[in-house]
């Protein structure tokens, strides 16, 4: 029995793409007239999975935590990632939760997936809340090693290990390339520039193969959801939501105008001497490096 | 003297390849100044105290203790060369809850000691993760990418915190964070729910702090500060965690390379591959490298693939989500100004705006502001900068 089991968390977030996404006048988010979709990063992770499927036969499953809206943003997972195991964790008490009641929620219902999860994925980051902590909080909460910033891997399926490739970067230092090896299972969270290559040609095929498979199966997506509360993941009450929540947003303020750094001298376009003095300013800048 | 369970801000040092992020020096400089004041006001004596981990690394101690470090506890291990998430969860842990180091810091004040009252990390590739599994195993609340702190008593009344009726927290700190627009700040706390039916407290209060936002202090090689060393239990199973190789790569986007960086924001709208080639054209007659502001990271605009993944992309990204840049040249187009953007740029040497808008904040940020659309200027610009001989 060598079957690998992964799975993945997602998320549904606002969608920033031009058409969807409302900003109010004073450049904030308009969230009643933005359109939701499968956060950005969620779906680089469901293609994460979708490379465990295809080259070692995975079996993939999805999760999210949120309102009964989110199971859209799983049926485009599992359209990316052919899964065959959809969990959304739905209840009212869930709401308001931070990162670590999150976190709870989610490792619950992972532990309750067919088959012990050996590779479990997360995105980034969400594009909204951009904590990039539920990840990382809830691989402690499960007992995985943690690895942030993969940008591929390949695992040992004999040996129960995977090598992983991931990204460091400090400010004030080059980034490394750092290569990692780990026994299974592990919990990572795919930087935004992971790609999927698959060489060879039976990959390509079974790629080819996987993703109709994957698309017939979002079309009929319902028979593969499971949708749970609080009582039926049965998780602690006082663990989840507000209750289980250390942290609060005490204050939401628009941050004050500062003192102005610098005072602009005020050109326009439309006269061209305003427009040989922006060069010539400009010039005159690039040239002062040259005395330096 | 009280006795508090909850003592001290534990500030976690992170290093690469055995040297020193600036981030590290400056959650010190934050910690020294909140702490000072925190002493004065509570009449307490309160310790900032580093967690150093590494291999080797003893002698980067008295770096630490001249930022403002009162306390320096350091493991020296070969498996803490690098960092394992993992293992290192595991070791800032058990450093933080060690009741015999919390002895050594504060002898009068460490009968009842628990946890650090305050937990620092830098908000990087290390510390964002590392911040958030050491939380997880202390069992309380963080806020991540924080710009601005301040310690007060807070009167809160709160459905689930505090049953609904007010209660004074105490010495609480307020974590200022930026959200992604630039435009709005969220003050988040961690608070200790006083609701008897579920009781709990939770310290450290802890966040990931903004790396170049903070003022180091001024180095003192006279600061005194004590140096303990912390022996690591690391678990068996962790050991077979290996780091096989590390590569240092450099970026394909170098804004160290220019002397000019062009930025681009979502004032490319109305024609965005149009405006995008435009500015690449700008950027070849400036020798110029290309950054953009954080939304267009998350590429808002349908353009082509190789347009979008040449460009939207987080490498290029200007600001604290980002890099920070000092060129001679900044030339900001179709950006308003983001707070978060101009922590990025401010210390560029001479900066242009292209904008329509005369009231964008942009405007108090540049020394020349050309009002109007990028379509109608950068071509203008172009044009003119050919007539005029350039001298770069």
């Amino acid at each position: 029995m060598n079957q690998l089991n992964v799975a993945v968390i997602i998320k549904l977030e606002p969608d920033f793409s031009e058409g969807n996404v409302s900003y109010n006048p004073d450049g904030t988010l308009n969230r009643a007239d933005t359109k939701n979709t499968l956060g950005p990063h969620s779906a680089i992770a469901a293609n994460a999975a979708f490379y465990a499927k295809v080259k070692y036969d995975a079996k993939v499953s999805v999760a999210t935590m949120g309102p009964p809206i989110a199971e859209t943003a799983l049926q485009m997972a599992q359209k990316l990632s052919d899964a065959e195991e959809l969990h959304l964790y739905s209840d009212r008490i869930f709401a308001g939760a931070d990162t670590l009641a999150t976190a709870e929620t989610l490792k619950t219902g992972i532990q309750k997936m067919q088959g012990k999860m050996d590779i479990v994925f997360s995105g980034h980051r969400a594009s909204d809340g951009e904590t990039g902590q539920t990840g990382p909080q809830t691989a402690w909460k499960l007992g995985y090693p943690f690895f942030g910033n993969v940008l591929n891997y390949e695992v040992n399926v004999q040996n129960k290990t995977i090598r992983i490739k991931r990204l460091v970067s400090l400010q004030g230092f080059n980034d490394v390339i750092e290569e990692v090896e780990a026994p299974l299972p592990v919990f990572l969270s795919v930087d935004p520039s992971y790609k999927s290559l698959f060489n060879t040609v039976s990959q390509r095929i079974s790629y080819e193969k996987y993703q109709k498979q994957a698309k017939i199966r979002s079309e009929n997506y319902k028979q593969y959801l499971m949708v749970f509360n609080l009582q039926q993941l049965g998780v602690d009450p006082t663990l989840v939501g507000l209750p289980g929540s250390p942290t609060i947003v005490f204050r939401v303020e628009r941050i004050p105008k500062g003192k102005a750094n610098r005072q602009a001298e005020v050109l326009d376009s439309s006269n061209p001497e305003h427009i040989r003095k922006a060069i010539a300013k400009i010039n005159e800048a690039l040239s002062a490096m040259v005395i330096k | 003297m009280t006795e508090e369970n909850y003592q001290h801000i534990y500030v976690v040092i992170e290093l690469e390849e055995g040297k020193l992020a600036p981030v590290n020096l400056e959650m010190l400089g934050k910690a020294r100044r909140l702490l000072d004041n925190f002493n004065k006001k509570y009449k307490s004596d309160e310790k900032v105290v580093a967690i150093l981990l590494g291999y080797n690394v003893k002698q980067i101690s008295k770096t630490l203790i001249e930022h403002g470090a009162d306390f320096v506890i350091y493991a020296d291990h070969p498996k803490l060369k690098d960092v394992i998430n993992t293992i290192y969860t595991k070791v800032i842990a058990q450093i933080a809850k060690d009741k015999e180091i919390a002895t050594k810091i504060s002898p009068e004040n460490a009968k009842n000691f628990k946890k650090p009252r305050y937990m620092f990390f830098g908000a990087d590739s290390i510390g964002r993760h590392l911040s958030s599994t050491v939380l997880v195993e202390l069992e309380s609340g963080l806020a991540s990418d924080i710009n601005k702190l301040e310690i007060s008593d807070i009167k809160l009344t709160h459905q689930y915190k505090t049953d609904g009726k007010p209660v004074i927290y105490e010495k609480t700190l307020e974590m200022y964070r930026p959200d992604f627009s630039g435009f709005l700040w969220t003050t988040i706390l961690c608070l200790d729910n006083k609701n008897p039916s579920i009781e709990r407290e939770y310290h450290p209060q802890s966040c990931s702090i903004i790396p170049g936002v903070f003022e180091p202090i001024k180095p003192d090689s006279k600061r005194k500060g004590e140096v303990i060393q912390f022996s690591p239990t690391i678990d068996e199973q962790d050991l077979k965690i290996k780091i096989l190789s590390r590569k240092i790569i450099k970026s394909e986007v170098d804004f160290d390379r220019c002397k000019a960086i062009i930025s681009f924001g979502r004032g490319i709208k109305d024609f965005p591959e149009k405006n995008i080639k435009l500015i690449e054209d700008l950027a070849k007659q400036l020798d110029a490298e290309i950054g953009v502001s954080l939304p267009i990271s998350k590429k808002p605009f349908a353009v082509s693939e190789s347009i979008s993944s040449k460009y939207m992309i987080p490498d290029r990204v200007i600001g604290t989500s980002g890099k920070k840049i000092s060129p001679m040249l900044y030339v900001a187009t179709g950006i308003s100004g983001a707070m978060q953007h101009v922590e990025g740029m401010k210390d560029s040497e001479f900066v242009v705006a292209i904008n329509p808008d005369e009231n964008s904040p942009i405007k108090d940020e540049c020394d020349i502001f050309i009002k109007g659309r990028m379509e109608d200027v950068i071509p203008k610009l172009i044009e003119e900068m050919k007539k005029q001989s350039l001298v770069v």
